[in-house]
Parts: structure tokens; sequence; C-alpha cells
């Protein structure tokens, strides 16, 4: 489904990702490791348009997406559940959802894809007129899995939504995650936290200072040395 | 009594105009973080404009809104496609110091095109007034606080239901955000801004009924809208209304209550006071 092809991007021409070349097939669940600056926001927001490459390409369902802006690639499914969460603080969570299917594509179906995400997340239908900036930490990751699954994701990119929950919440994300999944959404799941991700993902890479440092299935990434020297930063 | 009534009258019927061009302000400010100080200078080009059909068609003000309104918008979006958006993400006051250069532009383009000589635009309601009791109303202050009011109240709900007044408020809101959700921010930010100048070529024909306009006036309308966006807390849509109705009920009190520089100065020294005790706007509550 999604090819990264010898991609090298960065900012202001300083390159962060250095030949980043990365598979993730139709319906897999994939993780992207790495310690704190290793490049994972980097690779996804390159994903998401939001980072301009400098070479290399990115291909989509074998088209070259790489110069598309960040709406054509929201358009064609690819989407990000960005870290931190950054749901819209002073509105509710109808107009949350309402805009995470404001694209060209999602626009016509919102209203049946509203009632799939209600129905995925019962918690955040009881509530659909409170402001999500009142709502917890946990509350709000669930709200902003909700919103990228309203722009009818292919793709979707999580950043860190483990990040700042209480273990209970973590678990119960997760399987959510693992619930999508089961219904054939393709992830990528970005995460810090290591145990985590290579319980859910089946294959993984691993990054480091802007390289892929290792990669494979979730049990060949864990017994991998890169990988304990990704993260200790030996 | 009837003095008070008169006053109050007045400057409620202005004050709503106030509080639409000053909506304006802090939308562009809300999406893109710009305050345009030639605000004021898009006034006097609208009411010149409105001079300029007047002198060759014997147009009615209110009836070159049509053309107007189209060519302000039109003109807004150019100048933040061209002249803004350059600038905007540096410094904050560079675009301070674009605006201010493009204040000086305006002004002097218009001193040049119209000369400096005060002139008026006639409109058929110019000199019709409404007497309740003791109370002389002039009609295009009323047409103006009715339009104001209706525009605000559209402005209002463009802006709770419909997609493109969410996307306004997301990209207000979180930019970076409202990118992933797929809005197209840049487009947004050129549209409120061409909303924004649209709607001052509104206001100028609303304000301009037997209204003496010269080029240099821009500034004034500049400071008030900067004072009303200030009291309304820059993006608190009621708060800028209200904002608008106080400034213009001060302006409406200094002039019929006091003499001369002091009369003048009303709206400032009001405006001083409230932000002594509110500094973060009218509509600021210290409990959040």
């Amino acid at each position: 489904m999604l090819e990264i092809d010898n991609l090298v991007a960065g900012y202001g021409g300083v390159p962060v990702l250095r030949e980043i070349n990365a598979k993730i097939a139709a319906g897999e669940i994939v993780g992207l490791l790495g310690a704190n600056n290793a490049g994972k926001t980097t690779l996804i927001n390159s994903l998401s348009g939001m980072v301009k490459p400098i070479s290399g390409r990115i291909l989509f369902l074998g088209e070259d997406i790489s110069k598309l802006t960040p709406q054509a690639r929201v358009e064609l499914g690819i989407v990000q559940v960005p870290e931190g969460r950054l749901v819209f603080p002073e509105m509710s969570i109808r107009e949350n959802l309402l805009l995470g299917g404001i694209n060209a594509h999602a626009r016509k179906h919102r209203p049946q894809q509203m009632e799939k995400v209600i129905g995925l997340f019962p918690r955040l239908g009881e509530r659909l007129t409170q402001s999500a900036g009142s709502l917890s930490g946990g509350e709000q990751q669930m709200l902003a899995i909700g919103r990228g699954l309203m722009a009818e994701a292919k793709l979707l990119m999580l950043d860190e939504p483990s990040l700042g929950l209480s273990p209970l919440f973590v678990q119960y994300i997760f399987e959510i995650i693992d619930k999508l999944h089961a219904d054939g959404l393709t992830i990528l799941l970005v995460e810090q936290n290591l145990n985590l991700t290579l319980r859910h993902a089946r294959r993984c890479y691993v990054l480091e200072r802007g390289q892929v440092a290792a990669e494979g299935d979730a049990e060949t990434v864990k017994n991998d040395p890169r990988t304990r020297s990704a993260y200790l930063g030996l | 009594m009837s003095e008070l009534y008169q006053a109050l009258a007045q400057g409620l019927l202005i004050g709503a105009t106030y509080g639409l061009l000053a909506l304006g302000m802090g939308l562009v400010y809300g999406v893109s973080g710009v305050v345009n100080f030639s605000h004021g200078d898009f006034i006097s080009l609208g009411m010149f404009m409105c001079l300029a059909l007047y002198s060759a068609f014997a147009m009615d003000p209110y009836v070159s809104i049509i053309i107007t309104v189209p060519l302000m918008t039109a003109i807004g979006a150019l100048v933040y496609i061209f002249l803004i958006r350059p600038m905007v993400g540096h410094q904050f006051l560079m675009v301070v110091q674009l605006t201010l250069g493009l204040s000086l532009v305006l002004q002097n383009g218009i001193l040049m095109v119209f000369g400096g000589e005060p002139a008026r635009t006639p409109s058929f309601v110019e000199s019709k007034l409404i007497i309740l009791g003791d109370t002389v109303l002039r009609l295009p202050h009323i047409i103006a606080f009715v339009v104001s009011f209706a525009l605000a109240i559209g402005l209002y709900i463009m802006l709770r239901a419909t997609d493109f007044g969410r996307s306004i408020r997301a990209v207000h809101q979180n930019a970076h955000a409202a990118a992933l959700m797929g809005i197209n921010v840049g487009r947004v930010q050129v549209l409120t801004f061409a909303l924004g100048i649209g709607i001052l070529a509104l206001a100028a024909a609303l304000l301009l009924p037997g209204t003496p306009i010269q080029p240099n006036m821009g500034l004034r309308y500049t400071v008030i809208t900067l004072l009303v966006v200030v009291l309304g807390g820059m993006t608190n849509f009621v708060g800028i209304m209200l904002g608008g109705l106080i400034i213009g009920i001060a302006e409406a009190f200094g002039t019929i209550y006091l003499d001369g520089p002091i009369g003048l100065l009303l709206p400032y020294i009001i405006f001083v006071a409230i932000m002594l005790f509110r500094p973060k706007g009218l509509t600021w509550s210290s409990a959040r």
C-alpha cells in the first residue's frame, strides 16, 4: 500500500531523515519505533505532506504522492492522528468529528461515518455537544482517533497514542487499535513505548538519528541488538 | 434627559457598525495572526470608490456596493497573496510595518486621484430623519445599525454552522491540526482576509451618507477598530460587538456632552479605563 523509497526529508533544507526505505502492505499494522528525536514524527509528517521531501519518493497505492499537498493526501486516505491529540478545544465533540470528515472525499458520507465512530466510542456519542477542551486526555485520544476515522482513512497513522494516558486508557486505546486492524484498516503505529508496540504490531521499523536502524517482525526487532542501542544511544 | 437618549441611540447605531469593522479585523487576526494597520484606509478606499461611482454614474452608495464589495474582496485577496502572505510567519513587526506602509500608499493614492478637499457623496436617505419622542435619529444610522447587526448574525451563523466557518475556527484554534484534517490553511487565510476587506466595503457604504470624507481619515477608523478589537478580546465574537457599542456610545457622549478635544478623547479615556480593570478584554473572566 505504502512504499517509502530512499526518502530524505527535513526542515529548511537540513535533512532529518536520511535515505529511509520502508513498506506497509494493505491491512498490516506496522510499528515505527525510536527514541526521542529519532525522526519518527518527521517521518509521518513527511507522509502527511507537512514536511517536504528533499529527495526520494513516497508511493501510495502505486502512485508517487511525494509532491502532493497535505489536503490531497488526506483525500487519498492517508490520515494522521497527531501526537498530543491536537483536538480543537473550543469546539464540541460533534464539530471535531465533522471537521475530521471535511475533506472533499469524505464529506458526503459524514452522517454514516459518524455513526460508525460513535459505535466504536460510545463515550463520545453520549456527549456530542461537550467541548473537546473539557475532555480527559484519554477521551481526547478517543476523539482524535474518531476524527481520523471520519476522514475515511485507508492508512491511519497514529503518533504516540499512549502518550500521557493512564495504563487503563492505554489498554483501551490499544484494544481499539487491534479492533480497527481486525476490521482491515492499515495502521502505522508510531510509538516510543517499545514493549507495547511489539505486542501489537506485526512488523516494526526502528529509527535512530534519522535512519532505519533495525527492521523486521516483532520478534526479530525485539532481539536485535541495534534496537537496544537505538533506544539507549549506545 | 432627551439628550441622554439622543446620545445613547446615536452611539448604539454607529457602534454596531464599529463592531462589524472590528469583526473583520478579529477574524483575520484569528486565522493569520495579522493585525492590519491599513484597515481604516481600506474603509476610505471603499468610500472613495462610492464617491467615484456617484460622480461618474450618479450611483447611490447603497447601490454602489454591488460593485465595491466584489472589487474590494478581490483586492483583499490579492493584497493577502502578494503582500502579506510572504511576510506571515516571520517577524510580527514586519507585518505591522508592511500594513502601515500599505496604509500610507492607500492614503496618498487616494489623495493623488481625488485631491485633499473634503468631499461628500449624497444618498437618497441622507437627510431623512426619524423622530421618536424627543429623540431624532438619522435614517442612514438606522440602516447602518440594522445591516451591521444582520451581517454580524450572519457571520456568527456562518462560523458555527457551515464547513467554511468551522474551517476558519479550526485554523484559529490549531492550524497544524486543521491542515491534517485536509483543510487548505492558506486558502482559508486568503478567503478570510478577502472577506474582512469585503465587509469593509459594505461598512464604508453604511458610514458614508452625510459624512464628509478625506483621504487621511483612514487612521482614525484603524484606531477605532483596534480599540474595539482589543476591548473584545481579539477573537471573541460577542465581545467585539459589545466593544463596538461601547466605543460608539463613548463617542456620542463625548461629542454631545463635552466640548472640543476632551469630547473627542472620551472613547480613548474609556478604553484605557476598561483596559486597566480588564486587561484581557470585556468578556474575559478570571475564573478561566
